[in-house]
């Protein structure tokens, strides 16, 4: 029997979600790196399919979590009831138990929620009451984001955003996809593939990802995209209104050594995915934006003068000459 | 014909081990040099070469320390130059080091020709970081053929003779200014310190091709290299030489060169993608990952 490859699992999403390779990279990057992404997005772009998909192809648990401003911790993590039959208490555990989670606008529940929901993400387990509760593995969160309706929102702490493994801004789909769209779901529900892999075969994969070699020029090439971001002062971005500015002026605070160790491991696993023993330039810099966009902090001037965050990295990463 | 070809691809591995040597070490090494660098310079013998006359490069580089090697030297591209031969002296003294590496080239073609900056990476002892340190670039003016030496008269013996005569008195005069300016020199200097001793670097004479570098030679000449010194450091110098063949400058990524127009044929892909293997892959699939690069070079000449 042939060894099942992280590629396969591409194939099969691919299958069922039209265009957004991103997104669907984006998935596989973080299950493989036992990490967290944030989406954010539209309403509509098949964000929850796509996690959906991924956990049945998984044949792993999914569970879907809408963020509203009334949602308590408990509704998340569980709590402790009281059974009267045996006369004492039991544990009932929240819809975080599960494989994939899908948080749902995770920015329309108060910081008491998020925080829940960040430290089950960080620690991996949850203390309900005297006891704590490992998390299944693989476990991995999607959240999402819209960014087009603000109103009523709470906006993540940075050191929150901090523990997202990537942030992937999914934008609309091309024409020649919409009109795939139409002809696959206009009839019926597309069914996503199932059990194209096992979650064992996750936790191989995240060994060999791991294992992937990462050389020396790539390391170097990867704390220099994370030094520009803290010096930034010597990189220029032009405005939308033509004007050239220093990317420093549009920055507070650059990017964490968490990023650092974002980048090397989204590199390895993206040559992994690309059924590659080592890592290359081009890993390095694909991830690049997803691993620093949620990472430095713009300040107001990034909106005055009419130039998108996305352009200012894309600016910053221009600036590194790649190995 | 045949026996030029042989001498020029013996001449070409020789050079190309002597060339790619330092920074073959490096790559083995692993681990950067700490050195204090108080100059690093290139320099040409002459600002003005002519078509199909040797001339030579000068690499010098002063350290404040006392080494008995420099790892990690990256010497310049010399695409449109034929590479004669190579020559490296190292002197240690209480003023540091002194690194010396003399190339002697040749060009085939008039007009001007860049060459890019010396790259030396080690960590500074400064402030212990690791920095990359870059020598001056060079512009050289290629003039038109060498004028002939003798021109033969009627009278060859008589020419000849006078020729000679002319030529003995040159060089006495050239030798006796020069020891009078060292003399001078010297008593100026009076108590001050001698400079670090260097040894004399005297390339070898090297018989000069006739034929011009076209690409696909040059790729011929790198497979030689590559065959010859079948290292991570080599296979990264040929991926650059590579890359500027097909018009990419430093800094793109494989996905940037696969794009560019130069780079559309099957055999060129190929090749790009094998040498990127070489550079990047892991110590256990070097040698098959070379080996590839070997093929592929190979296949794209043979294209």
């Amino acid at each position: 029997m042939t060894a099942r490859r992280p590629a396969d699992l591409t194939a099969a999403l691919s299958q069922t979600i039209v265009g957004q390779p991103g997104v669907v990279e984006a998935l596989l990057l973080a299950l493989l790196c036992n990490g967290h992404v944030l989406l954010e997005g539209p309403p509509g772009l098949a964000k929850t399919l796509a996690c959906r998909a991924l956990a049945a192809a998984l044949d792993g648990e999914f569970k879907r979590i809408q963020f509203t401003p009334d949602l308590l911790p408990s509704d998340i993590v569980g709590t402790r009831i009281f059974d009267q039959r045996e006369s004492a208490f039991a544990t009932v555990v929240g819809p975080i138990f599960a494989n994939i989670v899908l948080a749902d606008e995770i920015n329309r529940a108060p910081a008491k929620v998020q925080s829940a929901l960040l430290e089950a993400m960080q620690e991996r387990q949850v203390t309900i009451g005297p006891e704590t509760h490992a998390l299944p593995d693989p476990f991995v969160v999607m959240a999402t984001m819209n960014p087009l309706d603000s109103e009523g929102t709470y906006a993540l702490p940075v050191a929150q955003m901090d523990r997202f493994l990537m942030k992937v801004n999914v934008g609309y789909p091309t024409r020649e996809e919409e009109l795939q769209i139409l002809d696959r779901f206009a009839v019926a529900d597309t069914q996503p593939l199932r059990d194209v892999a096992t979650l064992d075969d996750v936790r191989a994969w995240r060994a060999q990802a791991h294992a992937v070699h990462l050389d020396e020029k790539l390391k170097r090439y990867i704390v220099e995209l994370v030094a520009i971001t803290r010096e930034a002062e010597r990189v220029t971005v032009t405005s939308a209104g033509g004007a050239t500015l220093r990317a420093g002026e549009l920055i507070d605070y650059g990017a964490s050594p968490r990023a650092t160790l974002a980048l090397a491991h989204l590199a390895r696993a993206r040559a992994l995915l690309d059924d590659r023993d080592f890592a290359l330039p081009d890993d390095v810099r694909a991830v690049a934006p997803h691993a620093l966009r949620h990472r430095i902090g713009f300040n107001y001037r990034l909106t005055t003068e009419g130039v998108s965050p996305d352009r200012a990295i894309d600016a910053l990463i221009a600036a590194i000459p790649a190995p | 014909m045949v026996r030029i070809r042989r001498l020029a691809a013996a001449l070409a591995a020789a050079l190309a081990v002597a060339t790619v040597g330092s920074a073959g070490a490096a790559a083995r090494a692993q681990t950067l040099q700490r050195l204090t660098v108080h100059s690093f310079t290139l320099a040409g013998d002459t600002g003005q070469p002519r078509v199909d006359v040797p001339f030579h490069l000068v690499v010098t580089l002063h350290v404040r320390e006392r080494v008995t090697a420099i790892d990690n030297l990256e010497l310049p591209i010399l695409a449109e130059l034929e590479l004669l031969g190579d020559e490296r002296a190292l002197a240690s003294g209480s003023n540091g080091t002194l690194y010396r590496e003399t190339i002697a080239v040749v060009a085939h073609h008039s007009g001007d020709i860049v060459i890019g900056p010396a790259r030396l990476q080690a960590i500074d002892a400064r402030d212990r970081r690791p920095k990359q340190y870059s020598s001056n670039g060079l512009t050289l003016h290629v003039a038109g053929a060498a004028a002939p030496v003798l021109a033969i008269g009627g009278d060859f013996a008589a020419g000849a003779m006078r020729f000679t005569f002319q030529l003995a008195l040159v060089v006495f005069g050239t030798l006796c200014a020069v020891a009078i300016v060292v003399l001078l020199f010297r008593r100026r200097a009076g108590g001050a310190s001698p400079p670090p001793p260097i040894a004399a670097v005297v390339p070898d004479p090297v018989p000069r091709l006739a034929v011009a570098r076209s690409p696909r030679d040059q790729l011929r000449d790198a497979l030689t290299v590559l065959r010859a010194e079948p290292t991570r450091a080599t296979a990264v110098r040929i991926r650059g030489v590579v890359w500027r063949m097909v018009g990419a400058s430093d800094g793109e990524t494989l996905a940037d060169v696969l794009q560019r127009p130069e780079a559309a044929g099957a055999p060129m892909r190929e090749l790009l993608r094998a040498l990127e293997r070489g550079a990047f892959t892991h110590d256990a699939d070097l040698a098959p990952a070379i080996d590839g690069a070997c093929d592929a070079l190979e296949r794209y000449i043979a294209a």
